[in-house]
């Protein structure tokens, strides 16, 4: 049946369209109440129109102009007047529409209403604190776990259950817009994005905001955004997320390398052992021990000294490691010792009956080691070296590689606190991002937040890195 | 093609096909229906309201890599606003409406009422209403009842597959699901036609021959 029109439509059957002159773009009217010259900017969709003038309401649904309501009122100076352009993401804009709205007259935020015959209609909202780009969405986002999901994207519950009102409005709009006016409201944040979802009786809405960068905003409109909000606007990205990842990796990187090397290089080998017996009469004596031979390039050498169990007795031991080959030295010392007694506080003890005496950069050889040593026996009256018997072995271990753990954790500590830095900057961040949302902090702010999320005392420790900011 | 003179005022007018028996001549607005062997005339229409839209009679485009021309219009009103509704001519002969609301685009083709079952839509065939809300099932997708009220011609242009004289009153109820797909069913004295498709950007379409604005530069999308 359709047969006869079964050839494409082509330059033959059409009269190719003039280069004609572009078509008017604006319908100008008279106010019905003061006669001001009104320019209708998206003639055709608008249905509203505020006097510029006298505030009066003007329904343009049918092609005469018909008054609803009359006002004789100043209106308002806007930051962005009615007309303006910008270009913002690419496109231009001009501003056709402002209103300010309000929770019941608390939390005010301003929305101007854009638009560009070839793209429809944006708006650029602001609470004071920063801009947003919003877009209303032709499809509903889809429900994932504990929030939205659109594209693949997720979203955080951050404001539900709201009640936006209308509290002023200029311009031009799609719809009967009113004063007064309400719709319920919920709101949904990702860093740098808000999803928000407005109802009333017979309509859900979906509206796609993006965080603008200042100057953005400064650049289409020729105004001063506001910078570095504090408190966070609710979709703002915590500057320190980024960094903190990159210190989180590096440093994990950093720490898992000095580990690894730690072990590589200081994995602990017994090289040599034995015992030396020891005589408490406070006479040095010299005892060579040896061969003991260290393969690599350089390594640490340690010497530990185990005294048995002896009492109220040290041994102090000298040591020097001489390379057999170039009698290089290399010179440490240890002290082995106990002592314990009884006095008015009852029983005590101290001292350690073993020490380990460490030589760093020992280079690859074969030495001796030449232990220079005495035994002293030690009573509460004096210093005694009567008895001067047999006080047992020293049992004497040479190991290489030993790490120094000490400086192993130093370096981790060092590695580690320009990330816990980044850490707590973060989470103060957050927990100052969230502190407007009605389901509270989430995510490591809710972790690290006791049940008073809105405490401002500054006592938290995650304020220890407050500046001057707040 | 059926080329004709107008009976009003002579100029020469095109019909493209059969289905489409009506148009609007280019010329005098006189609203001519074919019959027959002939053609007849139907009084004039209104004249267009003036508006922004960024499409216009001959505006060429691409959707499902087939080609289509905008061969009418017809633009609607209601209590609280006004929209346009562009048909357009593919090269493969099926024509299909672009909605245009909001600054919004809805892409729609005509189905079979026979081959609609969901209960709600029955119901409304037959002549009853049901409340914006109600789901309903459409080859396996959930569309809800996004409104529904009495719509009015306010003019017309162009080629079309009914004659649209200003101030025909017919009961239209839209359709759309969280995917962005829509539908949109009007009835008029015991007659029911339902359009299903979704909404669509102009930027995907890949236009040729919009309409170009004073004071607008044409967008990037724009061929």
């Amino acid at each position: 049946m359709l047969a006869e029109m079964a050839s494409e439509p082509g330059p033959d059957t059409v009269a190719a369209a003039p280069p004609a002159a572009a078509a008017a773009s604006t319908r100008a009217l008279s106010c019905p109440a003061c006669g001001g010259a009104i320019e209708v900017r998206a003639a055709g969709y608008t249905v509203t129109i505020v006097c510029r003038y006298c505030s009066s309401v003007i329904d343009v649904a049918n092609p005469e102009a018909r008054l609803i309501t009359k006002y004789e009122e100043a209106v308002q100076e806007l930051e962005i007047p009615l007309g303006a352009r910008g270009t913002l993401r690419g496109v231009e804009w001009e501003v056709i529409g402002y209103l300010r709205r309000s929770e019941h007259g608390s939390y005010g935020w301003e929305e101007y209403l854009l638009f560009n015959p070839y793209y429809g209609y944006r708006w650029v909202i602001t609470n004071g604190r920063g801009w947003s780009f919003g877009e209303m969405l032709t499809r509903a986002p889809d429900w994932g776990v504990g929030g939205p999901a659109l594209d693949g994207q997720s979203y955080n519950p951050f404001f539900s259950n709201g009640q936006a009102q209308v509290d002023y409005v200029l311009g031009e709009f799609y719809w009967r817009v009113k004063v007064g006016e309400e719709v319920a409201t919920d709101d949904y944040v990702r860093p740098g994005w808000m999803l928000s979802r407005e109802a009333n009786e017979s309509e859900i809405s979906w509206t796609l905001s993006a965080l603008l960068d200042p100057a953005e905003m400064e650049g289409a409109f020729g105004i001063i955004a506001p910078r570095d909000a504090w408190p966070p606007l609710p979709h703002q990205p915590s500057p320190y997320a980024r960094p903190l990842k990159a210190a989180a990796k590096i440093g994990a990187i950093a720490a898992l390398l000095l580990i690894v090397l730690a072990f590589a290089f200081g994995g602990s080998t017994l090289l040599y052992d034995n015992n030396l017996p020891v005589t408490f009469d406070g006479q040095t004596r010299t005892q060579t021990l040896g061969p003991i031979t260290v393969t690599r390039p350089w390594q640490m050498v340690a010497i530990r000294a185990d005294a048995g169990n002896i009492d109220n007795a040290w041994v102090d031991l000298d040591y020097t490691l001489v390379d057999r080959a170039t009698q290089e030295t290399y010179e440490s010392y240890g002290l082995a010792e106990h002592y314990s007694g009884s006095d008015s506080d009852g029983p005590w003890e101290e001292g350690s009956r073993d020490t380990t005496a460490k030589v760093a950069m020992v280079p690859a050889g074969t030495y001796d080691l030449v232990v220079e040593y005495s035994g002293n026996l030690w009573t509460s009256s004096s210093y005694s070296y009567g008895g001067g018997g047999y006080g047992g072995d020293v049992r004497i271990s040479v190991s290489q590689g030993l790490v120094f753990p000490s400086n192993v954790i130093i370096a981790l500590v060092l590695l580690l606190l320009p990330l816990l830095f980044l850490f707590l900057r973060h989470i103060r961040f957050e927990k100052a991002r969230q502190g407007e949302s009605d389901v509270g902090a989430t995510g490591l702010a809710g972790a690290f937040s006791g049940s008073d999320d809105d405490d401002d005392s500054g006592t938290d420790f995650s304020d220890m890195f407050s500046t001057a900011d707040d | 093609m059926l080329k004709v003179s107008c009976p009003n005022c002579g100029a020469e007018v095109s019909f493209r096909s059969p289905a489409l028996p009506s148009r609007v001549c280019d010329y005098c607005q006189t609203i001519l229906v074919r019959s027959g062997g002939g053609i007849e005339a139907m009084g004039k229409a209104a004249v267009l309201p003036f508006d922004v839209s960024p499409v216009m009679m001959g505006m060429r485009g691409t959707f499902d890599n087939k080609s289509f021309e905008v061969i009418g219009r017809v633009r609607w009103g209601w209590t609280d606003g006004s929209w346009n509704e562009w048909l357009l001519l593919f090269n493969d002969g099926s024509a299909a409406w672009l909605g245009e609301a909001m600054g919004q685009f809805m892409l729609t083709r005509e189905r079979a009422i026979g081959e609609l079952t969901d209960p709600a839509i029955r119901k409304l065939i037959d002549g009853e209403e049901v409340p914006v809300g109600t789901e309903i099932g459409l080859d396996g997708e959930l569309l809800i009842v996004s409104d529904a009220r009495e719509v009015t011609c306010l003019a017309a242009e162009g080629e079309l597959p009914f004659s649209a004289p200003a101030g025909w009153t017919v009961f239209s109820v839209d359709f759309r699901s969280t995917s962005g797909r829509c539908a949109s069913l009007q009835r008029e004295s015991g007659t029911t036609s339902f359009y299903d498709g979704r909404y669509v950007t102009l930027d995907e379409l890949a236009p040729g021959g919009m309409r170009a604005m004073e004071g607008w530069a044409l967008p990037a999308y724009a061929r």
